[in-house]
């Protein structure tokens, strides 16, 4: 069993021309958490995470201070939004450089790429190297226990 | 005095100095690679050996600064300094002015200490955890607290590393930096404050969005390990008595250091190898390849060549003199590291003295210029960079620009308010 044979192909992307502000209506549109970005031959050039946009909003402080249990209000920063500067810049400013795999990738090197590059989905092309699926952990995960019921 | 010798160790120490201060290549990747080069072209044209670099190097400084360095280190994981800055937040009420004032007195006190560096490291981000939930600007307080801890740092021996090396090289104890530096610190600190609240006027008056956050900040939750905390501070504070003892007792001050840094790994037992990766080797290295580079020097005959040349200027007024090396070496300090300056004017005073010039009070212009001169420029000291780093990633970031406008003046003051004192108060030096 291979990548094609667990991934989504029905894949939501979204152009490398778009806003930030494009993005977050995709997202909020069409309920998804990651959204890879593709050039005009449909080819991912990047992939922006629900984790991306969420960290525009995110205070600065949680970057320099691990432990923030002890801080029970947010208080100003809860009802801080990004700036309207922030959500018009392209949506190359906060994607990250794709990892893809081809459609033959096996299972289980597909899932090691996604724990070496602490990533929940991961994008597949075809020969070509245009856009053909994206696997999430969950439909990578679930193909390979799947295999267990059939040990003896 | 050879003058191969000489030309050779110049061309090895100023060459290296221009690269340290052109920060292409790290300073400490430079120094030991100088440092090698001096021992090596030293052995080869007879002028400096293996055993005189070894002696060149001042054990005192290092000690001293590895064993606070070790009782930092173990402080740091427990949660003291956070727990301080959020005391601080709670007692201010969420009111500007008071949270100034309340770090601005913590950082100090933490910096005359323990190293300013790591106390800015620890304060800044707690700081702009508690202006970014109250919502007010970080900028004053970040600016504040990197110049506070500098200007803080003068008034003891330990306090700073120029005071460490000028403390070791005049046999200064630490007693003498509390009669002597401290309180001309303190009227340069009140200085300082008064001018920062004056240039932040306008941030500071801003009424904070959300004061009640502060209020469900949650000290205890900070202290990680209590229990640790609490042994590491009395170890700290039995090591802050022993060094106002430590000219009595005949114990260098790097003997305190070490012995409190053994007894709180003994009592503590922390992952050792935890503690001491957060030890700043790169600085202790730079040091002592500072050291032999400068030994270098002064066996090559190059420091008497110096030493001549100020005393030629030494004809002017001593006080006068004074006040001119306060001035000269904070204008050094501001664009460049004052370490490699202070390591470099020690031989230079020494010289001095032993031509008969009393430089009792030339140690205390170049602790006070060294010192205050780094709080003039976004890069004249290590915690000045260290929270311009840190406001890079908010969306108002301090510039070099905003630094000149509100540091510069404040170097200014101190450095007028130390000469000042210093001029005044010049036979009790």
């Amino acid at each position: 069993m291979n990548i094609s044979d667990c991934m989504k192909r029905n894949v939501v992307s979204i152009s490398v021309k778009a806003t930030v502000r494009e993005a977050a209506a995709i997202f909020v549109r069409k309920h998804v958490g990651v959204l890879p970005v593709v050039d005009k031959s449909d080819k991912p050039v990047g992939v922006v995470g629900l984790r991306d946009l969420l960290s525009l909003e995110l205070p600065v402080f949680v970057n320099f201070i691990a432990d923030v249990d002890y801080v029970h209000d947010f208080g100003a920063v809860e009802d801080t939004h990004p700036s309207a500067k922030t959500l018009n810049q392209s949506v190359k400013a906060v994607m990250k450089d794709a990892v893809v795999v081809d459609e033959d990738c096996g299972l289980l090197r597909a899932y090691a790429l996604m724990l070496q590059h602490n990533l929940h989905d991961i994008t597949v092309v075809d020969k070509n190297g245009k856009l053909s699926g994206i696997a999430s952990r969950v439909d990578v995960g679930i193909s390979i226990l799947n295999a267990w019921a059939k040990i003896k | 005095m050879n003058v191969l010798s000489a030309v050779l160790a110049s061309l090895i120490f100023f060459g290296s100095l221009i690269l340290i201060f052109s920060e292409r290549i790290n300073r400490s990747i430079v120094a030991i690679a100088g440092g090698a080069l001096m021992v090596g072209l030293g052995k080869i044209f007879h002028f400096y050996s293996e055993e005189d670099a070894l002696a060149a190097m001042d054990f005192n400084t290092l000690g001293l600064l590895l064993g606070m360095m070790i009782l930092v280190a173990m402080l740091e994981p427990t949660g003291f300094f956070e727990y301080l800055a959020v005391l601080a937040a709670r007692a201010s009420k969420g009111k500007q002015v008071r949270l100034f004032t309340l770090l601005g007195i913590i950082t100090t006190v933490l910096s005359m200490f323990l190293d300013n560096v790591t106390t800015v490291v620890l304060v800044a981000p707690v700081t702009l955890l508690i202006c970014e939930i109250i919502g007010v600007s970080a900028i004053p307080y970040l600016v504040a607290e990197a110049l506070l801890s500098n200007t803080g740092g003068v008034s003891t021996l330990i306090g700073d590393p120029p005071n460490v090396l000028i403390g070791s090289a005049a046999g200064l104890s630490f007693n003498d930096f509390l009669i002597y530096s401290l309180p001309i610190v303190f009227f340069c600190w009140l200085g300082a404050f008064a001018l920062l609240r004056y240039v932040f006027k306008k941030e500071l008056s801003k009424r904070p969005r959300r004061v009640k956050a502060v209020m469900k900040l949650n000290p205890a939750q900070t202290l990680n390990q209590p229990e640790a905390a609490r042994r590491i501070l009395i170890v700290l504070g039995a090591a802050i008595l022993m060094f106002f003892v430590h000219h009595v007792l005949r114990v260098s001050p790097s003997l305190v250091a070490l012995s409190a840094a053994a007894l709180a790994l003994v009592w503590v037992q922390p992952d050792i190898h935890e503690t001491l990766k957060k030890i700043e080797w790169s600085v202790l290295l730079f040091f002592a390849a500072l050291f032999v580079m400068v030994g270098g020097l002064e066996h090559a005959g190059v420091l008497e060549v110096v030493v001549g040349l100020f005393r030629g200027a030494s004809g002017v007024s001593p006080v006068f003199f004074g006040v001119m090396i306060i001035w000269i070496v904070a204008a050094l300090s501001a664009v460049v590291d004052n370490i490699p300056i202070t390591v470099a004017l020690i031989p230079v005073i020494r010289g001095l003295g032993e031509s008969g010039m009393d430089i009792g009070p030339l140690w205390w212009a170049l602790a006070f210029g060294a010192g205050f001169g780094g709080n003039g420029t976004i890069i004249g000291s290590t915690a000045n960079i260290i929270v311009a780093n840190l406001s890079d990633k908010t969306r108002t970031p301090i510039t070099a620009k905003l630094w000149l406008r509100r540091g510069l003046p404040v170097m200014l003051i101190t450095c007028a308010i130390s000469s000042i004192l210093f001029a005044l108060f010049y036979p009790l030096f």
